[in-house]
């Protein structure tokens, strides 16, 4: 899953770097006297929020108005452990309050309609964002070389209904925010509300933003974001430390909650696919997995042996399926796997779990040779297919072995 | 967009280039398309630079600096029309770059192969391209072919595209550039051919989209039907849909929209997807935006489809599938409605096939509807399979890079290991033997086969100062060489003649053994009629002996037979040979090797091919020791034949290393300097004087 970042990151790490206006902040750790402190000089009012990877706090009832120091410390603990949307938060935090009389959304992403950045602002910000109309929001293509300026945020602005010193004020805002978003690799970044206070100011009030993880920039940020809580499991964590490790080869897997079938599947495309049709069929994927891009050896084997650990104990069948591959090399794979299966068999004891098996592409029948002496060996139960029958067919297949394995008292 | 038509992106003549051509993948994949159509003129690789890549039946291609370099170099009519980027992410962009500045107009279609292209340089690359006038395929593309024409860029269709690309009517649009050639292949079944196959690429910018790419197609004449394979993100296919309607395409399509899983892991962070694009990204969006667009249900195997003009007119613009196996019969039932020819005869429907199956305990236990029979393999892959299959002994390990890496020995910084085992525990136990065999063959090896190879390492030591070997140390020696120079002398003096026959004793009898399947060499119930064996082998041999000498030619003797003084009795031994032998009787161990080897000397004499019975020499002896050690590993295909070959020569030579220690000790202490060298007046002359 790509990077991706909440307000309080915004808040210690962005916000002053660009020059983004943003309200005074005080983390879930700061002392009694800094919140007491704090909520005298803004006056009383604060706003406390949860550090959480999830959407719709405002909604989720988790962001707080305080307006003294002991609910201001108390709401910090309680909200510091409040469950968002099925996510806890990292930690609580408190935001100076700041009064709107009106409030703008806004977001930079790469757009499919125009291959490049695109900005879309609507005088309709804060909640319920989905629903705002086509004619009440802009999107305005960005220039990837020139940027946003100064004249085109304020046009944008314009079209909208927006002018004046406010529009000013704002259009210098969106070129900042232009700013950061290129300048850290950004995907997507979205400021929503910008709050513009009665007296003109303007504060960018919540902050997401998903980072290209592909982008030189983002991997020279001083400061990365921060690891949220429950996002990930022990497996999915290990998986997406070791597919980090290298660009050879995919390593990505994230589990899918199921207890049947063990697919260790190749190609973004094929996995996907494979996967659906499990589900479809009663095989209940306990994984959903990519390890194609020709992995080498040692990466295949790495990522094998991390899958076995996990999850093969459990499983009703092992699943070992790819379309028609064009540069990964079978036998290196069929090798690999073979090699973890022999290593997961010396660790825990002989295992008869079936195993199913479809592939197509180099090397093919030296991979399927290895693979099929390999679980010979092993004492496992296999059915190998070739490129002439369908993942899907295949896919459909181990769903229903899967099941009648189960039915019939396990795999022992 | 600068094509006109799908075959202005790639056709017969077009000139491709490579960047990173030397690259692992950008290497392979370049030389299969070289065998394929032979369409690349040249490439680049930083510090490459005047290299060239052969390719076996097809010009060889030249490997440049750069891009520069290439341009200005190759002569107008080779220079590239067409180019392929394979650099690795981060250099894309000056590639890119580099390719514009250079191209001059030149260059129409770049393929960029890459994977993890940062999306703003994707952004500034179609800025870059759009401005150059240069249509871009990819990041992540993995190419495309024009079958019609017989060429290809990129990897579509692996390393034979021959196999899953007959030609046809069908272009094949996909996300996926696996997936162009799994439907091709699956196409053929509906007796549908492929007119183009093109990977788009699955970044979140797609450079050049379905809708243009549909666009192209509604002009080609040789595409009758379009399969389109989409996953989620973006909204090219709404602006697709919304151009086939505008423009009344008269091609109908088939889609497959696959990603609906993916709905579930999305977190939702923010709104930006949901307010910018509006919502219509998803792969349950773009299912309801081409099923609204065909305006017929998606394709139902069950259904019994009756011609009707609602149907039809349905049909005209395509028809979503659920399942990607049902491809081909959507493909025949659209061809059938809209009167669409086949392009060949239907292959085989689509089946569960299974190439191999064993279904262990597992098949008394379950429904017999689940079990399958292992089916038939079709060609090629029958061919390789039969010809791998033969091979019943011997493992077939991937090759690897081994630089700095190692299987036969390890250091944590703590300790040593021989194979996984520590080389301290090693030393307790106190056997040289053992942890020689261990470093030899990766397993540990029982006590009777240490003991068994320490006679046959001793066995080795020395056959007395004439033989080769002990020559070749004492040569050395007496040169005033150091000890270890001096062993390597000894070393290089034992080659397939002298040391070496153990080695082809191993072949011999893994020719003799490889199609009877022993399960224990040491077991004297082998089950075998060993002497209807040595019968067969013997007449083999006299045939082929009497018909190389009616022909005048030599033939292949039998390995380890015969000893240069042990020949004259009427059964005749090799004295160390013997002792392994006795070694064994005594313990009333057996080798089946061995006892072949014994049968089928007395039958020689028998049949009268010696006049006497040869010894069976210790080379024989060693041969039957090691092959026998090894033939458990061999069988279960943990080592490969060449090893244990290597065994079999190396438990010689270790052993006469040992022996010609002792040589070079004995002539640096009693010899002179170049006493070994032979007297002027003791060379024969056999060239006259000619000067």
């Amino acid at each position: 899953m790509a990077p991706q970042a909440t307000e309080l990151f915004f808040l210690q790490h962005l916000a002053q770097a660009f020059h983004i206006p943003a309200p005074e902040f005080l983390t879930g750790e700061a002392t009694g006297a800094e919140i007491r402190k704090a909520m005298t000089r803004w006056g009383g009012k604060a706003l406390v929020k949860p550090d959480v990877l999830a959407g719709r706090r405002g909604k989720a009832g988790a962001v707080h108005l305080v307006q003294d120091y002991v609910s201001a410390q108390k709401e910090l603990k309680r909200i510091g452990g409040l469950e968002v949307n099925g996510r806890l938060p990292r930690t609580a935090y408190l935001v100076q309050y700041i009064p709107g009389k009106r409030e703008i959304y806004t977001a930079i992403t790469y757009d499919s309609r125009f291959n490049g950045p695109s900005i879309t602002v609507s005088l309709d910000g804060g909640m319920d964002v989905e629903q705002i109309p086509d004619e009440k929001k802009v999107t305005l293509p960005v220039d990837v070389y020139k940027g946003l300026d100064a004249y085109q945020a304020s046009e944008l602005l314009g079209r909208l209904g927006l002018t004046g010193s406010v529009a000013n004020t704002v259009s210098l805002c969106l070129v900042d925010f232009w700013d950061l978003f290129i300048t850290t690799g950004m995907r997507t970044c979205e400021i929503n509300p910008w709050r513009i206070t009665p007296e003109g100011k303007c504060f960018a009030c919540d902050f997401k933003a998903v980072f290209d993880e592909a982008n030189f920039k983002y991997k020279n940020l001083a400061a990365k974001p921060p690891e949220y809580p429950a996002q990930v499991t022990l497996f999915e964590e290990e998986m997406s430390a070791w597919n980090a490790s290298s660009h050879q080869g995919q390593a990505h897997a994230v589990e899918l909650g199921g207890d049947m079938v063990l697919p260790i599947l190749f190609g973004g495309g094929a996995s996907t696919i494979i996967a659906e049709t499990l589900l479809q069929h009663g095989g209940n994927p306990i994984i959903l997995s990519d390890f194609g891009g020709n992995p080498p050896y040692e990466r295949m084997l790495g990522t094998a042996r991390i899958c076995f650990e996990h999850h093969l104990g459990k499983a009703a069948v092992l699943l070992i399926l790819g379309g028609k591959a064009n540069n990964t090399l079978i036998d290196v794979t069929f090798q690999s796997i073979a090699d973890a299966l022999r290593a997961y068999v010396d660790a825990h004891g002989p295992i008869h779990t079936p195993v199913v098996v479809g592939r197509g592409g180099p090397r093919l029948v030296k991979g399927m040779l290895i693979l099929r002496d390999a679980l010979s060996a092993l004492g496992m139960p296999y059915v190998i297919f070739g490129p002439d029958t369908p993942v899907t067919q295949v896919a459909e297949y181990a769903a229903t072995l899967a099941r009648a394995s189960k039915g019939n008292g396990g795999v022992a | 967009m600068r094509a006109g038509t799908l075959q202005d992106l790639l056709k017969a003549g077009d000139r491709v280039a490579v960047s990173n051509i030397t690259g692992r993948e950008a290497g392979d994949v370049t030389v299969a398309s070289q065998k394929y159509c032979a369409n690349v003129v040249g490439g680049w690789a930083l510090g490459k630079g005047g290299q060239a890549i052969d390719v076996p039946g097809a010009p060889a291609i030249p490997v440049f600096a750069g891009a520069g370099e290439l341009f200005a170099k190759l002569p107008p009519p080779k220079r590239p029309n067409k180019v392929v980027v394979y650099s690795p992410p981060l250099a894309v962009y000056g590639e890119v770059k580099e390719i514009v500045d250079h191209a001059k107009g030149g260059v129409e279609t770049m393929f960029i192969v890459t994977e993890h292209v940062s999306i703003e340089v994707t952004a500034k690359i179609a800025r870059l391209c759009a401005d150059a006038n240069i249509d871009v395929l990819g990041g992540n593309s993995l190419g495309m072919i024009n079958v019609l024409d017989g060429v290809r860029v990129g990897a579509v269709g692996g390393d034979s595209p021959a196999e899953s690309f007959r030609a046809g009517c069908v272009a094949i649009l996909s996300n996926s550039g696996n997936m162009v050639n799994t439907m091709a292949s699956y196409l053929q079944s509906a007796g549908m051919g492929i007119s183009y196959g093109i990977s788009t690429g699955k970044d979140v910018l797609i450079l050049l989209p379905v809708g243009d790419l549909l666009e192209l197609a509604a002009s080609d004449e040789r595409t009758k039907m379009l399969v389109l394979y989409v996953e989620p993100g973006g909204l090219y296919e709404k602006r697709a849909v919304e151009m086939l309607t505008r423009t009344k395409f008269s091609k109908p399509l088939i889609v497959y929209v696959t990603g609906q899983i993916l709905a579930t892991r999305d977190l939702s962070l923010g709104h930006a997807g949901a307010v910018v694009e509006g919502g219509q990204t998803s792969a349950q969006a773009k299912m309801a935006l081409f099923d609204e667009y065909f305006g017929l249900p998606p394709f139902d195997p069950e259904t019994r489809y009756r011609k009707s003009p609602k149907l039809t007119k349905g049909l005209r613009r395509g028809l979503r599938i659920t399942t990607l196996h049902h491809l081909p019969a959507a493909a025949k039932l659209i061809g059938d409605m809209l009167g669409i020819e086949r392009d060949f005869p239907p292959a085989e429907p689509l089946h569960l096939n299974p190439w191999f199956a064993d279904y262990r305990d597992l098949a008394r236990r379950l429904p017999s509807r689940v079990i399958l029979p292992a089916g038939a393999i079709p060609e090629p892959y029958a061919s390789y399979a039969r010809v791998a299959t033969g091979e019943r002994l011997g493992a077939t390990p991937v090759r690897r890079n081994m630089r700095n890496a190692s299987h036969a020995s390890s250091n944590d910084g703590r300790i040593t290991r021989i194979h996984g085992y520590s080389l301290e525990d090693q030393m307790a136990q106190g056997s040289f033997v053992r942890s020689v065999l261990l470093a030899w063959t990766g397993e540990p090896v029982t006590q009777t086969e240490e003991e068994l190879l320490a006679r046959c390492f001793i066995a080795a030591i020395s056959n007395g100062p004439g033989t080769i070997s002990a020559q070749g140390v004492k040569l050395s020696t007496s040169a005033g060489n150091e000890p270890n120079t001096a062993i390597i002398a000894a070393l290089a003096c034992i080659g397939d003649v002298h040391g070496g026959n153990g080695r082809q004793a191993v072949d011999y009898l893994l020719k003799v053994f490889r199609d009877i399947d022993i399960a224990d060499p040491y077991d004297r119930k082998h089950g075998i009629d060993l002497d209807d064996l040595v019968h067969r082998v013997v007449d083999r041999f006299a045939q082929e002996r009497d018909a190389a000498k009616d022909a005048g030619r030599d033939y292949d003797r039998i390995p380890c037979l015969g000893h240069p003084i042990f020949k004259d009795d009427a059964v005749n031994f090799d004295p160390r040979e013997r002792v392994v032998s006795r070694f064994l009787e005594e313990r009333g161990l057996y080798n089946i090797f061995l006892d072949f080897y014994h049968r089928l000397t007395l039958r020689l004499k028998e049949v009268g091919i010696a006049r006497n019975v040869w010894a069976v020499n210790i080379d024989g002896a060693i041969a039957s020791v090691v092959l026998a050690m090894c033939w458990r590993a061999l069988r279960e295909k943990r080592i490969t034949i060449q090893r244990v070959r290597s065994i079999a020569f190396l438990a010689f030579a270790l052993g006469r290393a040992a022996g010609a220690g002792g040589e070079f000790l004995d002539h640096q202490d009693f010899g002179s300097p170049m006493d070994m060298r032979v007297a002027v007046a003791d060379c024969e002359v056999l060239t006259r004087p000619k000067d």
